[in-house]
């Protein structure tokens, strides 16, 4: 078994889905259902084999333009193992939801659906650079396609979501691209060895000083953009609101979590002078999309869109957790973008289910009294709601313990800081969940309960949001390897700049 | 058994009454869920009583027993070590015994005041998963599993506060009560950093014992902010002011709730938490002075708000913040076993009062104003029994429990000296002010010539409410579910009620007599293991003062009741002129001292404003305006826009992405070659 098997066969069975997908409207989406649970089978399988002393796993190298040094290179280790897993749950999650509606021209929906797993497999497996960079610009196209055909509201709507959707990503992944190139070719300049984007190799051989900082600003730029983070998410609010449903918890879910990936697998073991260079940058971008993040949540009605700030919020803690540069707050990073994943597909989930109880409509606005005959649900909504404003007791709450004790360790002020998005979290979640369960009864509200289909999708992630609560160690006992060699990169390079100051004169 | 296997169980079972109650909500009939739910928590205090009895066997100097359940611990070197683990020593059991006790009471009376709600099953989970979080907090072994517990026990009380989840005064209530909760335990969070930095561990008995080896020498700042940190979570979760806004409204919840939640336990856990602190708070005396003077302060204010209240939970929601403020103040000084010895006695006459309340409640079909109150002597005469005995209690007049306990407080305060001689002063004030506010709520609820409502039931028919309304806002209910139910219960009328009200009756008015001046120190001998290490445990007040208190305390107990007797009862109507004379006064106890509206000012209208900015100006502007504006025009130059997703526009983007791609990839070769 190899990792190619996995990344590649959701899009094999999508294509397959596609092609037969003629004979019947059925055949496309129970295909792509049992592709994506044969997915999850397998990376359970990784998961199962994996050595948690730690290590790159399962590698796979083969040379692929050797001229320029780019090699098909795959491996797991702790930073990406339970993202992958988290990815191919969400993508089950996401491919049952799908599977509870009819689509238009099912054949498709489902080819890009696959699409985009295998393309988000790809970039958390890559171990070459500009293989990584490669499936980080594909992941876009599939969730262009669905937003812009499958989308909710007037087509000149979703025409001008998938445009800044495209332009804000295109900007990012050219500097990206640039950055990516410049990396290697620099790399074989300032060494005098052959060309390579291998990442193991680069991260042996650093960059001048003055070289990662310019490369770092793109690949931050990139990353942040597709988290997103303030001040550049200026294409979430019309992507979210058209997105489909079962694409948007996906891309939620997973694709934002590429990006905060990106900084651990490439940002700080490849340019560690210019990580700690630029952490107080980045540590105010996070603590800034965490306030403001929380602040347009707790203020909009549109209910996506509540979800949609908050996991600015959330990307922000994420963001602050990585830039603590020390072992607790990549560990709470990384645990928490498991958790972040976790809790965003049900609740976008949870969305539609009101609003088809709300008479179609996804303001808050319009709903209210919705727990009277559906228990369940409002009990299942309460408890995803909790874990995202990170109740003591969740793992969410580990993961922001970690991140905040990293930073805390590292610059107690924006801790500090960030203490304030906490109780921000509490009034937006439970705003909104008051506002949609609780209260009078709305004007074309009717409320019921949810049905077998919706338990489907919403209690097996249910459940494993409770047992990663009384068992986070699942994630972090995998991570901490990894996690450590990350932030030890960083501290040796530190010192590395220190010694080379000093002999300097 | 050993000990802490007792205290494991005590832990399961109210945990398996809140599963059972809320995964059945659909087969358990009334009586299961009602039964259920109490047969778990008197099991739990079934199994407090066995560790009581288990632990008693250990010598004094070993009765601090730790077990744990799993290690969490994973980044080993950075020094987080999380345990599943509880601290079995004579406080946590102390707490248990209390909160085990006084809840299983209240679980027996809400099977009979709750039986007429629609949300009965849901009632007994969350009071239930209630009573298993409040015991995580008092038996959690370190910071985590306090952090955990004070965080479950806020989201319990918000659901119960909710509880009648149709109102909207209920709603706000909730998340006023949840989101101050939350900034508490953003406070306890961050004092666990501060103190986690030097001490490295999360254990208590770590911590206590790092401290003690001096982990903290030379970083007495580190030390003071932590604990003055640890003090946000405590005076949030204990309505200390400035904290303290959400525990009125809190009155929004049922009154059991009221009576369990609000008044009996959780609202006492930061006066658990000071105490188990206390080797931290006596290394960092600002902090603990902090906390006796917000005490002291709280106590006052509160007790002037209580004075003015109209609505009869309001009254005794004031007078559980006083009262909690004299027990801060307590720890605060030092003197953990007198602030402990109140938390219980407290814990019986104010559950007691609650259930009094509601019975009254229950009669005025729902409605909960004095001002229409009157007369209820003769047509409730076991409530008013009750009703007065609770009072006299927390009047502290003897010998009913409130007067030693809270005479022992002031009597340790006022050993203190220096400037404690001024909390000691106010500290008497307080009490006088609580015997006048207590009475006139008694005489109004009970003296004076009986209202319609108390007519009809001494002719034998319980008042109903022909549209049931929110008392708050007089908003007709919806009557589908999420409000109190049609039917009402009064103690005259249900054996459960009656029982419970009765036991507290009793330990409202014997308790006590565990800790009598100069006769038998029970709660003190039995503490003692805990405070063996604290430099106030032998530091006890004179037979002078102590004698002095029992005398001045007797009193101002009476004569505060007297004020009560003269204004209410001998010249009715005479309050309207007292409220004439001291208008200024008046106004600001009735107003609440503007907390409220100061908080709104401070804190709630910036970060509105802050979110409307954000949503309406900066959004629109800088980010649509600055940053998006540019893509659209991009956009309208290529093409009509139907056109750009069917044909041109992906196009346009692979190619450019290619085209860069490949003249940067070219660039480099070339330099590189």
């Amino acid at each position: 078994m190899t990792l190619s098997i996995l990344i590649w066969l959701p899009l094999v069975v999508a294509v397959l889905g596609a092609i037969w997908g003629g004979a019947s409207p059925k055949v496309a989406p129970r295909l792509a259902l049992l592709g994506s649970f044969a997915t999850l089978a397998i990376a359970i399988w990784f998961v199962v084999r994996y050595d948690t002393g730690g290590g790159m796993q399962f590698v796979t190298d083969r040379s692929w333009i050797s001229t320029l040094g780019i090699s098909y290179s795959l491996g797991l280790d702790g930073l990406n193992l339970v993202l992958v897993l988290l990815a191919t749950v969400l993508f089950a999650g996401a491919t049952i939801a799908a599977n509870l509606r009819e689509w238009e021209r099912p054949g498709q929906f489902f080819l890009w659906l696959g699409a985009g797993e295998t393309a988000v497999l790809g970039a958390f497996c890559a171990q070459d650079l500009i293989l990584f960079v490669a499936f980080f610009d594909l992941m876009l196209i599939p969730f262009y396609f669905l937003t812009g055909i499958w989308g909710a509201g007037e087509r000149t709507e979703r025409v001008r979501a998938t445009t800044k959707l495209v332009i804000y990503t295109l900007v990012g992944s050219l500097l990206m691209l640039v950055a990516a190139v410049a990396t290697g070719v620099l790399t074989a300049e300032q060494h005098n060895t052959d060309l390579t984007f291998s990442l193991a190799a680069l991260a042996r051989l650093p960059l001048s000083t003055g070289s990662q900082e310019w490369i770092f600003l793109c690949f931050a730029a990139a990353f942040l953009v597709k988290m997103p983070a303030f001040p550049v998410h200026g294409w979430l609010p019309d992507g979210y609101r058209t997105m489909p449903l079962p694409a948007l918890a996906a891309f939620s879910g997973v694709v934002s979590k590429v990006a905060a990936y990106g900084f651990l697998r490439i940002v700080l073991p490849v340019f560690p002078d210019a990580s700690v260079h630029f952490q107080e940058l980045l540590l105010l971008i996070a603590v800034a999309s965490i306030l403001y993040g929380s602040a347009m949540a707790f203020s909009t009605t549109n209910a996506r869109l509540v979800i949609g700030f908050s996991s600015v919020a959330q990307m922000g803690f994420i963001t602050l957790g990585i830039f603590a540069l020390n072992e607790d707050g990549v560990q709470g990073a990384l645990l928490q973008m498991v958790n972040h994943g976790l809790v965003t597909l049900p609740l976008f989930f949870i969305v539609g289910l009101l609003a088809a109880r709300a008479g179609g409509s996804e303001d808050l606005r319009d709903m209210g009294g919705i727990a009277f005959r559906a228990p369940v649900l409002a009990s299942l909504f309460l408890i995803v709601g909790l874990a995202t404003l990170a109740m003591p007791g969740s793992a969410n709450f580990v993961g922001e313990f970690l991140i905040l004790l990293g930073v805390f360790r590292a610059k107690v002020v924006f801790a500090f800081v960030a203490a304030v998005g906490v109780a921000m979290a509490s009034v937006y979640v439970l705003r909104a969940f008051i506002r949609a369960m609780h209260n009078r009864v709305g004007p074309s509200v009717e409320s019921r309960e949810v049905t077998f289909g919706d338990l489907a999708v919403l209690a097996p992630i249910v459940l494993v949001i409770l047992a990663l609560a009384l068992y986070p160690q699942f994630g972090l006992k995998r991570s901490e390897p990894a996690a450590k060699a990350s932030v030890a990169a960083l501290s040796t390079s530190s010192s590395a700049v220190a010694s080379t100051a000093e002999a300097k004169p | 058994m050993i000990t802490t296997t007792w205290a494991w169980l005590v832990l399961l079972f109210p945990l398996l009454g809140a599963t059972v109650n809320g995964l059945g909500y659909k087969r358990l009939g009334r009586g299961g869920a009602g039964a259920i739910g109490t047969a778990a928590i008197g099991l739990a205090f079934a199994c407090a009583v066995g560790a009581l009895i288990s632990l008693q066997g250990h010598d004094a100097e070993h009765r601090a027993l730790v077990s744990s359940l799993w290690d969490y611990a994973v980044t080993g070197d950075s020094g987080v070590d999380a345990k599943l683990s509880i601290l079995v020593d004579p406080l946590s059991v102390y707490m248990m015994l209390v909160v085990t006790g006084v809840s299983t009471l209240i679980h027996l009376y809400s099977v009979s005041y709750m039986s007429g709600d629609h949300g009965y099953s849901r009632y007994f989970a969350y009071l239930n998963f209630f009573v298993f979080s409040m015991l995580v907090l008092v038996l959690g072994g370190n910071f985590l599993m306090l952090i955990v517990g004070w965080a479950f026990v806020g989201a319990a009380s918000y659901l119960l506060i909710s509880f009648w989840y149709r109102r909207g005064t209920a709603t706000r209530a909730g998340i006023k009560a949840f989101v101050i909760n939350v900034v508490g335990d953003v406070g306890l969070v961050l004092g666990t950093f501060f103190i986690l930095r030097h001490s490295g561990t999360l254990d208590f008995l770590g911590t206590f014992r790092a401290v003690e080896g001096g982990a903290f020498a030379g970083h007495q700042g580190s030390l003071t902010a932590g604990c003055l940190l640890l003090l946000v979570g405590a005076f949030a979760k204990s309505a200390q002011i400035p904290l303290h806004t959400w525990l009125p409204d809190a009155m929004e919840g049922p009154t059991p709730v009221s009576s369990l939640i609000h008044a009996a336990t959780m609202v006492t856990a930061g006066v658990y938490l000071i105490a188990r602190m206390y080797p931290l708070f006596e290394q960092a005396p600002a902090a603990a002075d902090t906390a006796a003077i917000v005490g002291c302060v709280t106590l006052l204010i509160a007790g002037t708000i209580a004075l003015t209240m109209t609505d009869i939970k309001r009254v005794i929601a004031y007078s559980t913040m006083s009262q909690i403020g004299y027990m801060i103040m307590a720890v605060g000084a030092g003197g953990y076993v007198a602030g402990l010895f109140h938390l219980m006695t407290h814990a019986f006459f104010k559950a007691l009062l609650f259930m009094a309340a509601g019975s009254i409640i229950g009669a005025m079909a729902g409605g909960q104003s004095l001002e229409k109150m009157s007369g209820f002597r003769r047509a409730m005469p076991f409530t008013f029994g009750c009703f007065v005995v609770g009072g006299l209690a927390l009047s502290g007049v003897p010998p009913f429990s409130g007067f030693f306990s809270k005479d022992e407080i002031l009597a340790f305060v006022g050993s203190r000296g220096g400037w404690f001689d001024a909390l000691y002063v106010l500290g008497y004030v307080g009490a006088f002010l609580t015997a006048v506010y207590t009475f006139r709520m008694i005489f109004r609820a009970f003296l004076g010539e009986p209202c319609a409502e108390a007519r009809e039931l001494e002719h034998g028919h319980l008042a109903h409410a022909e549209v049931p309304t929110n008392p708050a806002n007089g908003e007709v209910e919806d009557t589908d579910v999420g409000f109190p139910g049609p039917e009402h219960t009064i103690a005259e009328r249900a054996l459960p009620m009656k029982v419970a009200m009765s036991l507290l009756a009793f330990g409202a008015t014997f308790a006590g007599l565990l800790q009598i001046p100069f006769v038998d120190s029970v709660i003190t001998r039995f503490l003692e293991p805990t405070f063996a290490e604290s430099k106030y445990i032998h530091a006890d007040p004179s037979d002078g003062l102590i004698t002095f208190g029992l005398i001045v305390g007797t009193v101002i107990a009476l004569s505060g009741i007297a004020l009560a007797y003269r204004i209410w009862v001998l010249k009715p109507g005479s309050a309207a002129a007292w409220r004439e004379r001291f208008k200024p006064a008046y106004t600001l106890f009735v107003n609440k001292w503007w907390f409220d509206e100061l908080i709104d000012l401070l804190v709630v209208r910036p970060f509105a404003a802050f979110g409307n900015f954000s949503r309406r100006t900066f959004e629109r502007v800088v980010v649509e305006g600055t940053l998006v504006d540019g893509t659209t025009s991009i956009v309208r130059a290529g093409s009509s826009a139907v056109r750009a997703i069917q044909t041109g526009f992906l196009r346009y983007y692979a190619a450019l992405l290619l085209l860069g791609g490949a003249a940067v990839v070219l660039y480099f070769l070339i330099a590189a070659s």
